[in-house]
């Protein structure tokens, strides 16, 4: 067979099916030109715009495995990319034939033989964010008729944004047929948006006049610059129409802002009271004064990051110069994001695993010697810090949020942040198993009886030994908890305790040692207060001093806390 | 007979024992290295003395500098920046080193600069700064905030961004760059109530503090979220972050949990680079900003060299405690590697070490073609280099989308735009 006549009836071919498709411009082809522009972002945005209007059941996908990173690109006979996506039937070397994108056809080389990719070695087609930004703006258009009532929402949103006049008839349109009464709402506010625009000084005032109805936040950058302009025009009828839709907004926002600082002193007060319960057992209850808290703290966020690793690609450490590997389970998907639910209990184990060993080796011996169990504990405290540093290395480490921890509700303009609203429960959780066990359990009971009178409790026959070890390793995986909780909303490093050992102390200080009912209401009250001074105060800093100066204050007053146990012994 | 020969032979080995010191001592010129190895500072600068330690071994392979080899003088900062001048003074009186390389904080520098100008020494400084300074003892290859903040600007107003957040971490280089910024948007046309984070004045109502400040190590951003996310409200607005190191993590996951992306609301941070990647949750950061004058994703011959070189000698290094696994490259590891080229390549143009002369070259300007291109010392002690914008992607690298060639590093900025 003649080769040289062979090529040149593929090139004829190829040739041909290019030209077509550059006058036809199907989405597929648009995209396939599109995704080569590597180094020419805006022609890149160029192509992406030109979709506009074009109703293909393909154009969604296409550009979610854009964004998505699955298409990839090959080097071509002539130092060109060509776009491809991957058949998925990888073979034993995990290679995948390569289709092209344009054509959907297998990709051939020069022999004619197909091309085969391993996507772990294949460059992915990016994307930057201008592109994902016109994408965006693309589907959300093709979504404004979407059944799902969220992603109408998201279509609108993005439309009001624009405040694109041309595109008020489409909006008109909208409204008239939608019927969730959230989404209608947002079709309002973008209308409105949108006439304040207009040219037709009819159009605004009734922009003004329905934004004043509808309040939005967003709407206080475009009135103020109407009100702007309406005073140098000497518009009066246009300036009290806008200064009217102002003070509504104006008037929405500070109610947004009070419920929010409080949701947000809630959730703060939260934190603090799962931080502080562990520190509430084992320093309310039984006295011990452990300034190796914080680290049993770091131990359960170094657990939930171990079992994420577990969950994602194993883990590699290097303890003491040893080489040791950990196999992982390549998890995607939900089944990877469910490692937190799996890392929680782990975190309590391992923190209570090395609480105990803790009570055995150091603080057994130190029972009503507050000042040696300080120090002695202290020291605990530099050598796992050090230990950490050994197995981890001195950098923080990466956890990642699952996704259902790192979204939110927004309801009436006020978020509600997921990873809040799960520490807010989780809180709620926490002392409402903790009541659980001290008061309805018969450990629980012989707690209370060894904490109120050790030597009559023995007496009675109680292993007093047994219940403090069992307390205190209690006590040590709500710590646990604390660090698993405290590794989705920060960082996870050697140091970890000690940023919230002395807000753990202050919290039960303040609600009064030994009782849970005063460190739950001493961890809320300094929660708002601390989040209502941020936001009256503008200034984190100020906040925070404020609050510990209040502390203090407020400890000359009350040595005892808020809710002071009530007690028969003679020293007190 | 005896004797002579018992005599020569001894005079021989009083020779050789007089020469030994004598000869070692003209075939290394000692260098100083003074970088923080312990305390907060660690987990940044020690990656500055590993490239600055693989540069000397480099440029020693290859002859040393005029026929003798670098011996560097590693010193200790440890985060403490009263020790950073006494270590300072040590390197310049008892070691009496020709240069050192070193110094990540300004306040470290600030520190040891009357020391380097009482003793006639040079320091080449890696880190970018808030500039408004000028030592003729310090060489400044760090980014000038003309070359990192002001283009990082122009970019977003040219992406048609029209509001801007200032926020950072509460110590001198943000404070300094935001009030620069400040001055530079409101010359661009960017009214006053663009900007958001709020202001403090003085008596008199000069604007003192531009920006909203949060401590080292604070962790709870749910309020300046919130305020962010009511600011972005209407639309086309941008953060633009000098937050410092640990409190990104905090920040971002904040960022994501109110649903604020990189599409609806970026953040441009200018303390980000790809080495403090190594420890934030980088899927998290995607499509985030940053702008430096060197990414290791650029794709130069120059660079992919830079890159394996480092990366062989990691692997067969032996300094003690050395990170060798999941190391990258960043624009402070790029300048300080540059930083030597620079000096050496200026000690052989002045044929002596001695600081006067040396100094007298760089600033007469000289090339070196670096891993991120041309890099040319200039007269007031920076240097000229090309500046990358760039995109983050989930593996922690950047994906560049602009650069602006050749940009003239100028560290007196303020008062320099005409407010319009």
């Amino acid at each position: 067979m003649n080769k040289a006549w062979f090529f040149s009836i593929m090139a004829a071919l190829s040739f041909s099916s290019l030209s077509w498709a550059q006058e036809a411009k199907s989405v597929r082809a648009i995209i396939a030109e599109a995704v080569v522009l590597t180094e020419d972002s805006d022609a890149q945005v160029k192509l992406v715009n030109s979709l506009t209007g074009m109703t293909d059941p393909e154009l969604e996908p296409l550009l979610d495995a854009w964004k998505g990173g699955s298409i990839y690109l090959v080097e071509g006979a002539d130092d060109k990319y060509i776009a491809v996506t991957l058949a998925g039937d990888p073979d034993a070397t995990k290679k995948e034939t390569a289709l092209r994108l344009d054509t959907k056809e297998p990709l051939k080389d020069a022999q004619g033989t197909v091309v085969r990719v391993a996507p772990a070695r294949a460059e992915i087609a990016e994307t930057d964010s201008s592109i994902r930004r016109a994408m965006k703006s693309l589907l959300d258009l093709s979504k404004l008729t979407a059944p799902n009532a969220k992603d109408r929402m998201l279509a609108i949103t993005q439309m009001g944004m624009e405040r694109d006049v041309a595109k008020l008839p489409i909006l008109e349109e909208r409204l008239k047929v939608e019927t969730d009464s959230s989404v209608k709402r947002a079709i309002q506010e973008a209308i409105a948006l949108t006439q304040l625009r207009s040219p037709d000084k009819a159009v605004r005032l009734a922009g003004c006049t329905s934004l004043a109805e509808i309040h939005p936040l967003s709407a206080k950058d475009s009135l103020e610059s109407v009100v702007k302009e309406a005073l140098k025009a000497g518009d009066k009828e246009l300036l009290i129409a806008a200064k009217k839709a102002l003070e509504a907004v104006e008037a929405h926002r500070s109610i947004v802002n009070f419920l929010g600082t409080l949701f947000r002193g809630l959730s703060l007060g939260s934190v603090l009271l799962v931080v502080a319960i562990g520190l509430a057992i084992t320093f309310g209850l039984m006295g011990v004064i452990n300034m190796a808290h914080g680290e049993l703290i770091a131990v359960g966020a170094y657990t939930t990051y171990v079992v994420q690793c577990l969950f994602a690609e194993g883990l590699a450490l290097s303890p003491f110069g040893m080489k040791l590997s950990l196999p992982g389970m390549n998890a995607s998907g939900w089944l990877y994001e469910m490692y937190f639910v799996i890392a929680l209990p782990m975190a309590f184990i391992m923190a209570a695993l090395v609480g105990l060993a803790l009570e055995r080796g150091v603080i057994r011996f130190l029972y009503r010697r507050p000042l040696e169990s300080l120090l002695a504990t202290w020291g605990v405290s530099l050598v796992l810090q050090q230990l950490f540093r050994l197995v981890f290395g001195s950098n923080n480490v990466q956890v990642n949020s699952p996704s259902w921890l790192s979204d939110n509700w927004t309801i009436n303009d006020v978020i509600f942040g997921w990873n809040r609203v799960f520490v807010i429960g989780f809180a709620i959780l926490i002392v409402f198993g903790t009541w659980a066990l001290l008061s309805k359990t018969p450990l629980g009971l012989l707690i209370r009886a060894v904490m109120q009178n050790r030597n009559m409790a023995a007496c009675l026959g109680v292993r007093t030994e047994r219940v403090n070890m069992m307390t205190f390793g209690f006590g040590s995986g709500l710590a646990g908890l604390a660090g698993a909780f405290l590794s989705q909303i920060g960082n996870v490093g050697p140091s970890l305790g000690q940023n919230y050992i002395v807000d753990a102390f202050m919290t039960v200080v303040v609600g009064g040692v030994g009782s849970l009912i005063g460190t739950v209401a001493s961890a809320i009250g300094i929660g708002v207060v601390d989040q209502s001074l941020q936001q009256i105060l503008g200034n984190p800093v100020l906040g925070k001093i404020l609050v510990l100066g209040a502390i203090i204050l407020f400890l000359q007053w009350r040595p005892a806390g808020l809710f002071a146990t009530k007690t028969r012994s003679l020293e007190s | 007979m005896k004797f002579t020969r018992q005599f020569s032979r001894f005079a021989c080995a009083a020779a050789l024992a007089a020469l030994t010191p004598l000869l070692h001592s003209q075939e290394t010129v000692k260098v100083g290295v003074l970088h923080s190895l312990s305390g907060t500072m660690a987990i940044s600068e020690t990656s500055l003395r590993d490239v600055l330690l693989f540069t000397f071994d480099e440029i020693n392979a290859k002859g040393g500098v005029l026929g003798k080899k670098i011996e560097p003088v590693v010193v200790d900062g440890a985060s403490n920046w009263p020790l950073f001048a006494e270590k300072a003074k040590q390197l310049l009186e008892q070691d009496k080193v020709s240069v050192t390389f070193g110094c990540w904080t300004s306040v470290s520098r600030k520190s040891v600069l009357p020391v380097f100008e009482s003793n006639k020494g040079l320091l080449f400084y890696p880190v970018q700064y808030e500039g408004e300074e000028m030592s003729p003892n310090i060489m400044y290859t760090a980014e000038a905030v003309n070359q990192q903040a002001t283009p990082a600007v122009d970019y977003m107003l040219e992406k048609g961004f029209k509001k801007f957040y200032l926020l950072g971490s509460d110590y001198v280089y943000p404070q300094t760059t935001n009030l620069v910024l400040l001055e530079y948007l409101l010359s661009k046309g960017v009214p006053l109530e663009n900007i958001g984070g709020g202001f403090k004045k003085d008596e008199s109502g000069k604007i003192i503090s531009a920006g909203k400040y949060t401590p080292f190590g604070h962790t709870d951003y749910q309020q300046i979220v919130s305020e962010i996310k009511q600011y972005a409200a209407g639309g086309d607005t941008c953060v633009i972050s000098t937050l410092n190191g640990d409190t990104n993590v905090p920040f971002f996951k904040e960022y994501a949990a109110a649903g604020l992306t990189a599409e609806t609301c970026p953040v441009v941070s200018f303390s980000i680079s790809e080495d403090e990647f190594r420890g934030l949750p980088a899927k998290q950061l995607v499509g985030q900003l940053g702008c430096w004058t060197y990414f290791q994703s650029i794709k130069s011959d120059a660079n992919e060299k830079f890159i394996t070189d480092f990366e062989a000698w990691l692997a067969k290094s032996d300094v003690p405690g050395i990170v060798k696994d999941g190391r990258v490259t960043c624009s402070p590891m790029v300048l300080s590697y540059v930083g030597v080229y620079l000096w050496k390549a200026a000690v052989e143009k002045a044929g002596t070490f001695e600081v006067e002369k040396v100094i007298a070259e760089l600033e007469k300007g000289i090339s070196f073609e670096g891993p991120a291109g041309t890099v040319t010392s200039q007269k007031n002690h920076h240097v000229t280099k090309n500046v990358f914008i760039g995109e983050t992607k989930a593996n922690g690298q950047f994906k560049i989308l602009k650069s602006y060639d050749n940009v003239y590093g100028e560290p007196f900025l303020k008062g320099t735009f005409k407010t319009k």
